[in-house]
């Protein structure tokens, strides 16, 4: 079964062009114009993943990506025609995985949708952070009973600390492990991501105990066991 | 000496001390030489008045006296004549009777003479001209000398006839010093008063220019503030004259000023607004021009001849096109100042390296070998790797462009607190007017030329941004023919100043 992309865009062409370009490389488009049909058509659509666009009309594309991350884990892609303004990192902190932008070319596109959607990796049994047990089978992570929702990325993120606690992680091997980019690219991708799964995995996350920074290097995870 | 050429209060106050102290000096020379003129003819009238008493006294007394012989003669003379001297401090007088010559010498008759006298003080001249006119009273004026002091003094003489001892001349020799003080001290009191007199012209003068120079100085300052920059600069504007009226012309000019610069301020950012605007704008479209043009070039082996090479050149000028828009963007955040430097410690070389790795396939397609210098030492410095890569990129694109095949030099190089990168061809080159606009957006050297790699115009004009953003240099050398170098040069640390380049330019291996 082909995997459905939710493409919201306000420009008709391009969104049809988008459509055109995703069918071709296999998957099964699904469309809307502004940001409350969005919303429905997220609903009715049940996709697998979101290209959204940001300066939608009516809602603006970082609302709608606020309230699709209230009900779901499905990657989004933001479509921006603006990458080094603000938009891209509140963007980021609404909850958008990653950012393309305008003019992208379709096997850029498609490299970036193919990255969000490819599986976590299965093996492996339990791992402990702490307080915290990750199981990559179920994708869940406790902390003692508490169920911990993480997106796939957020899950990602976490789980390839994890895999390797001794190590320090710079951002540009997080970029390349967990995003999937082969060359440089905007290391502001792993801080929002970073600072967004503090917020959920951490009992205090101005003092985090499970991803700790390491000043200059990256990120690892904490040793500590209390 | 410099501060006197400048300040304008000092130039006034010194030609005006200036002119005061010469017409003072005149004016007290002046009358200090009639002064002394007038003490002395005065002192002269009395001296000759004097003098006739005197002699009209000794010519009495000596007729008078029913006279015999050579012995009361010479008591009678003796006794007359130094009464008519005058000892004391204030008016000194001394006399001197003295035979006339060519007469037969009486061997017992003295002639008195006041003891002090210094004969010299009777000069011969005075004696013949006595002689000569007997009726009126002969002078002239001497020095005399008292020790190692000298003072003026007056001689006056008029000839005697004596009975018995035949004709004489008597002189008597008028000391002047007490004439002589009281003129030096009217001369001291004129120099003194002349010295307050040019103490206060000057505190004057100085008064009066600074209330009148103030100002100005006020408005220069005024005007080189404003030149500088802070166009809500001010002078004061009190009373109504000629210095109030400067005050408000020149308020009114930086009101005018100031409202023409805001105006063009605000059209340019309008401008730069409208530019950034329509770039963004064009993105979206762009990206579905591009899209279906990759899907059109991806399969053109499916399409007649004519369409699949209309797909190609399509996705060729898509390229391009995308190209210049990214670049009219760049240049737009540069223009709105949007644009910071990710700075960060690099290896030099590395970058180098990269750039040459990114040219290397159109310097092959175009036949054109690239030579590298390196040093083997790290040259490591604080840059935007991103930026210093597309700018060397951009100075080898133009290298080859224009490099007409032959080798392209690439040296880097440091010093203390600066490294340096320099690309060279030996190409087509630029003359000195094509030189001085090379950095000009969508400028090119020939328009006429064909443009091989289709760079888009603004490639320098960026690098001289980034440039400029690092606190760094970016030159260029060229000849006509011989070919062209450019040279970057940045600081090592970021907030350092560069002070030498470490390359020449142009570089050593382009003889002069």
């Amino acid at each position: 079964m082909s995997q459905k992309i939710l493409v919201v865009d306000d420009d008709d062409a391009l969104r049809e062009m988008v459509g055109l370009v995703l069918s071709g490389a296999g998957y099964e488009p699904a469309f809307a114009a502004d940001g409350l049909s969005a919303i429905t058509a997220f609903g009715d659509s049940q996709p697998d993943l979101v290209l959204l666009d940001i300066m939608l009309p009516g809602q603006s594309g970082i609302e709608v990506c606020e309230q699709i991350r209230s009900v779901s884990g499905v990657p989004i892609i933001m479509l921006t025609a603006k990458g080094e303004t603000e938009d891209v990192v509140r963007g980021l902190e609404a909850g958008a995985d990653d950012y393309v932008v305008k003019p992208h070319n379709g096997a850029e596109l498609l490299a970036r949708i193919k990255a969000r959607l490819r599986p976590l990796s299965e093996e492996g049994g339990n791992i402990q952070i702490g307080i915290l047990s990750l199981d990559p089978r179920s994708f869940e992570v406790k902390r003692g009973e508490t169920k911990i929702s993480l997106t796939p990325l957020e899950f990602k993120l976490l789980h390839t600390l994890a895999t390797k606690p001794q190590q320090v992680f710079s951002r540009e091997m997080l970029l390349e492990q967990v995003w999937g980019y082969q060359y440089k690219a905007d290391t502001r991708l792993v801080n929002v991501h970073v600072q967004r799964l503090r917020s959920k995995v951490e009992i205090d996350p101005e003092n985090p105990k499970i991803v700790m920074t390491v000043r200059g290097h990256g990120y690892r995870v904490g040793t500590e066991t209390a | 000496m410099n501060w006197l050429r400048k300040s304008l209060t000092a130039k006034a106050v010194l030609a005006t001390l200036g002119f005061s102290l010469v017409a003072l000096i005149t004016l007290g020379g002046f009358l200090s030489f009639s002064l002394a003129n007038s003490f002395y003819q005065n002192r002269l009238d009395q001296v000759l008045s004097e003098t006739e008493r005197a002699i009209g006294s000794v010519q009495n007394t000596v007729a008078a006296a029913a006279l015999t012989d050579e012995t009361a003669l010479q008591n009678l003379i003796n006794s007359v004549v130094p009464s008519l001297q005058i000892t004391g401090t204030s008016a000194n007088r001394q006399v001197a009777l003295l035979r006339s010559p060519g007469q037969a010498q009486l061997e017992l008759f003295q002639s008195p003479i006041s003891p002090d006298l210094d004969l010299a003080s009777i000069p011969e001249s005075l004696r013949e001209q006595v002689r000569a006119n007997p009726e009126v009273l002969s002078y002239t004026p001497i020095t005399l000398k008292r020790g190692d002091v000298t003072f003026p003094g007056v001689t006056v003489g008029a000839p005697i006839t004596i009975p018995l001892a035949g004709s004489f001349e008597l002189y008597l020799v008028f000391d002047l010093s007490p004439e002589q003080e009281a003129l030096a001290l009217v001369q001291n009191a004129l120099v003194i008063g002349g010295i307050f007199l040019i103490f206060i012209i000057g505190g004057v003068s100085y008064l009066v220019t600074r209330r009148v120079v103030r100002p100005v100085e006020q408005a220069a300052a005024a005007a080189e503030l404003l030149a500088a920059g802070q166009l809500d600069e001010r002078l004061g504007e009190r009373g109504s004259d000629v210095i109030a009226q400067l005050a408000r012309s020149f308020n009114k000019m930086a009101g005018n000023l100031q409202q023409q610069i805001q105006k063009l301020d605000s059209l340019s950012r309008m401008q730069r607004r409208f530019v950034s605007d329509v770039s963004h704008e064009l993105r979206t479209p762009l990206t579905t021009i591009k899209l279906a043009g990759e899907v059109l070039f991806g399969n053109r082996e499916r399409l007649e001849p004519a369409l699949s090479r209309s797909a190609e050149l399509m996705q060729a000028q898509i390229e391009r096109f995308e190209r210049l828009l990214a670049d009219l963007l760049e240049i737009s955040r540069y223009d709105a100042g949007a644009v910071q430097a990710e700075l960060e410690l690099r290896d030099l070389n590395a970058v180098v390296g990269a750039a040459i790795a990114s040219i290397e396939p159109l310097a092959l397609s175009m036949d054109t070998p690239i030579e590298v210098d390196l040093p083997s030492q790290p040259v490591e410095a604080e840059v935007d790797a991103k930026r210093i890569e597309r700018l060397i990129v951009n100075l080898l694109s133009n290298a080859v462009e224009h490099g007409e095949g032959k080798p392209i030099r690439v040296e880097v190089s440091q010093n203390q607190q600066a490294v340096a990168i320099c690309v060279t061809d030996s190409g087509v080159g630029m003359t000195k007017q094509q030189l001085e606009r090379i950095f000009d957006r969508f400028w090119r050297a020939d328009p006429a030329r064909q443009r091989s790699v289709g760079g888009t115009g603004l490639g320098l004009a960026i690098a001289k941004e980034d440039a400029i953003l690092h606190r760094g240099w970016l030159q260029v050398w060229s000849k006509p023919k011989r070919g062209s170098s450019f040279r970057l040069t940045l600081p090592k640390r970021a907030d350092s100043v560069i002070a030498s380049s470490p390359l020449p330019l142009p570089p050593r291996s382009v003889e002069p």
